[in-house]
């Protein structure tokens, strides 16, 4: 159940088997034949596979993402070995290194492709550099993993910027194919009176700053940006408990806002336990309705509603609604915003043959990953808008494996 | 790819002008766009606009105050030193087209801006009149290049110390009553800006303002320079800088400006959490611990 039920197909009784057996190594090679980011995917995953496990009806499931992080972090070789096997294949251009470029790389790179991946930050990594905190996935295993694929034969070119730096046109030309895996870079506006007032901020520039924020072996990194004691988030995704996460680790007081019932997150329970041990506190069943200012334009604190699931039309369809007279104010002096993301628009300009959905999607035909323009492909969150990290790196193998039968022709 | 430092000058009162080595954003870059520049590794990357580039030597020159931590940083870097990241070019390009007579205003730094869209608006055969202002004559810059890009450069200083005592915009006030403009391009403060809108507007002219926001990555990815325009939120740095100045909401973009001042905010809170956690405070608390102990 638990294969049928992961995104990449990983062999998992076959690992755990090995583990039991004492063969660390070997259950590493058994993953790594289907996944080129262990260490991380057993740190992040979503798990679908947990979900799935069939000792679920009678106890608990068997932590298979915990089992895969030790067999990742023990299992693999001290040293990255060169193993690239063929020279001269068709060349391949990847745009964007997160997770869904990263795996379609090594995937190509496997199958004896020249790819070459452009990054538009300073260093490779996308969303598991900037977007994931340093306590979910420490800078140092995403490195060692990079440095695997490299060794593949991989080439990674970082600050080039897809459509400003060169356009598609001018890329596709030098390369036989073209992968676009930019991912949704965007932050989803909230229409909330009071956004744009000091000490509101997107999920995403808050993980940014703390992320970039340089950190030494004397001092930890100070995040550039003014933050206030009490930090109230927005939202119910990984992100937000992410961004909720770091405001605790940063020493400050963090109330978690979001308009579902606990047991409905979108993340793992296991997730929400630690986030729950660390002292957040959950405002379930409460809609953020205005951000008030004071005197110097900064956040003063949250207006809230509560909301309750109720029966509106008698239909038998329970949905939550506001409750009337039940709003209150909150008192933060900070507000981070992550209620999701839309696909960067970046990559169509200059290009105007790309064909892009209305939500900002790439188009793509059933079954295939590729676009409106023969010979460039998409995968990841470009094209599915928001997903898990696995499901991005299962849509990166898809494309590659994609762009393998088109180059075969 | 090496961005080496191939120049560098002091041009003003703590403005410095560096080139670097860049050829892949010199061949594509745009009157009006940007880079963005992080001196050393783990550095915060901040946007500058390029103010000119030369594709033989394929170089682009930046002009910037030293302000802040990494600009100063910048500022300190020497000659054929490597500059650790620089990308772009990003923005849209300036909208330049055949307008007839056109205003360029600029003050303060801004004048590093204005100086390119002076040139293309030329390149285009409109005719321009330049207004530059500046604190003291000590701050002022770029004054003979403008002087080359323009047709006719009026000066103003905030002292007096250098051709004429005031404000830019009092300038500009005179300019469009003795002549008939066409457009009016506008780099500046927020104040500078909305008064600038306020005197074309009862005219009727056409104006463009290029809205300095604070950027994180430049990329469209962290939001921190959403800014309202037409009633809408939009990035700047993707949509912007450049902007019809009718449509910028000016009260908006002036509590965006002011939300990273540090010294504005907090006056209600303990003062310590200005500093953040951990740092070299932590450390030296914790080695006096050790001393007492």
């Amino acid at each position: 159940m638990c294969v049928r039920a992961c995104p990449l197909e990983i062999n998992i009784p076959g690992f755990i088997r090995s583990l039991r057996e004492g063969r660390v190594s070997d259950a590493y090679a058994i993953i790594r034949e289907k996944s080129c980011l262990p260490s991380i995917c057993g740190r992040i995953c979503s798990a679908p596979c947990e979900v799935a496990c069939v000792l679920n009806e009678e106890a608990a499931p068997i932590g298979i993402r915990a089992l895969e992080r030790y067999a990742a972090d023990f299992g693999k070789g001290k040293l990255a070995k060169k193993q690239r096997l063929l020279y001269g294949g068709k060349k391949v251009a990847v745009i964007g290194s997160g997770p869904a470029g990263l795996s379609a790389a090594a995937d190509l790179a496997q199958r004896g492709y020249q790819v070459t991946v452009y990054e538009a930050f300073d260093k490779p990594g996308g969303i598991l550099r900037y977007g994931i905190p340093e306590f979910r996935v420490p800078k140092k295993t995403l490195d060692h993993e990079i440095d695997q694929i490299k060794a593949l034969g991989v080439t990674i070119e970082t600050n080039f910027l897809i459509g400003h730096t060169a356009t598609l046109e001018e890329i596709r030309q030098k390369f036989s194919a073209v992968l676009l895996a930019t991912g949704a870079g965007i932050p989803k506006f909230m229409d909330l009176p009071g956004t744009s007032l000091g000490g509101v901020y997107y999920g995403e520039e808050f993980l940014m700053r703390v992320n970039r924020a340089k950190s030494t072996f004397f001092s930890r990194g100070v995040p550039k940006l003014p933050l206030g004691q009490k930090i109230a988030v927005i939202g119910s995704g990984n992100t937000a408990l992410d961004c909720a996460r770091t405001g605790v680790r940063l020493g400050r007081q963090v109330t978690l806002i979001f308009r579902r019932l606990e047991e409905d997150m979108y993340v793992a329970e296991e997730e929400r336990q630690y986030a729950k041990e660390e002292g957040i506190q959950f405002a379930s069943l409460v809609k953020p309705v205005e951000i008030l200012p004071d005197s110097n334009n900064f956040v003063r604190g949250l207006k809230c509603v509560r909301m309750d699931f109720a029966d509106r039309d008698g239909s038998g369809n329970w949905e939550v609604a506001e409750l009337p007279d039940s709003e209150f104010n909150l008192d933060v002096d900070t507000v981070v915003i992550a209620v999701g993301h839309n696909p960067n628009s970046l990559v169509g300009e200059g290009t105007p043959s790309l064909k892009i959905n209305d939500d900002g999607t790439m188009q793509v035909r059933d079954n295939d990953s590729m676009t409106s323009i023969p010979g460039v492909f998409s995968a990841g969150n470009v094209r599915t808008n928001a997903g898990p990290v696995v499901e991005a790196m299962a849509s990166g193998k898809k494309a590659a494996e994609d762009i393998d039968r088109y180059l075969r022709g | 790819m090496p961005f080496k430092i191939i120049n560098k000058l002091v041009l003003a009162d703590q403005v410095k002008r560096i080139d670097i080595i860049a050829p892949n954003i010199a061949r594509r870059i745009n009157p009006g766009q940007f880079v963005s520049v992080a001196p050393e590794e783990d550095d915060e990357h901040i946007p500058l606009t390029v103010t000119a580039y030369d594709l033989i030597k394929g170089s682009i020159m930046l002009i910037f105050p030293e302000v802040g931590h990494t600009t100063k940083k910048l500022g300190a870097m020497h000659i054929h030193e490597e500059i650790y990241s620089v990308l772009g070019p990003l923005g849209r390009s300036a909208r330049i087209g055949k307008e007839g007579l056109v205003v360029c205003i600029a003050t303060g730094i801004r004048i590093a801006q204005i100086l390119p869209i002076c040139r293309a608006f030329r390149d285009k055969g409109n005719r321009i009149i330049g207004v530059i202002g500046a604190k003291t004559k000590r701050s002022l810059m770029l004054e003979p290049q403008m002087r080359l890009a323009c047709d006719k450069l009026y000066i103003a200083t905030n002292d007096g110390s250098y051709e004429r005592r005031g404000q830019a915009t009092d300038i500009l006030g005179e300019v469009l009553e003795k002549n008939r403009i066409d457009c009016v391009y506008a780099i500046g403060s927020v104040e500078m800006m909305r008064a600038v809108c306020a005197m074309t507007g009862q005219k009727n002219i056409k104006t463009l303002v290029k809205l300095n926001p604070v950027m994180t990555d430049c990329m469209g990815m962290c939001g921190s320079c959403r800014v309202k325009v037409g009633g809408k939120m939009v990035l700047a740095c993707i949509e912007g800088p450049e902007f019809n100045g009718f449509d910028v909401d000016f009260d908006d973009l002036e509590i965006r400006m002011n939300a990273y001042e540090e010294n504005a905010q907090w006056g209600n809170l303990p003062s310590e959490h200005k500093t953040g956690n951990g740092g070299p405070k932590t450390l030296t608390k914790f080695l006096s611990g050790i001393l007492k102990g």
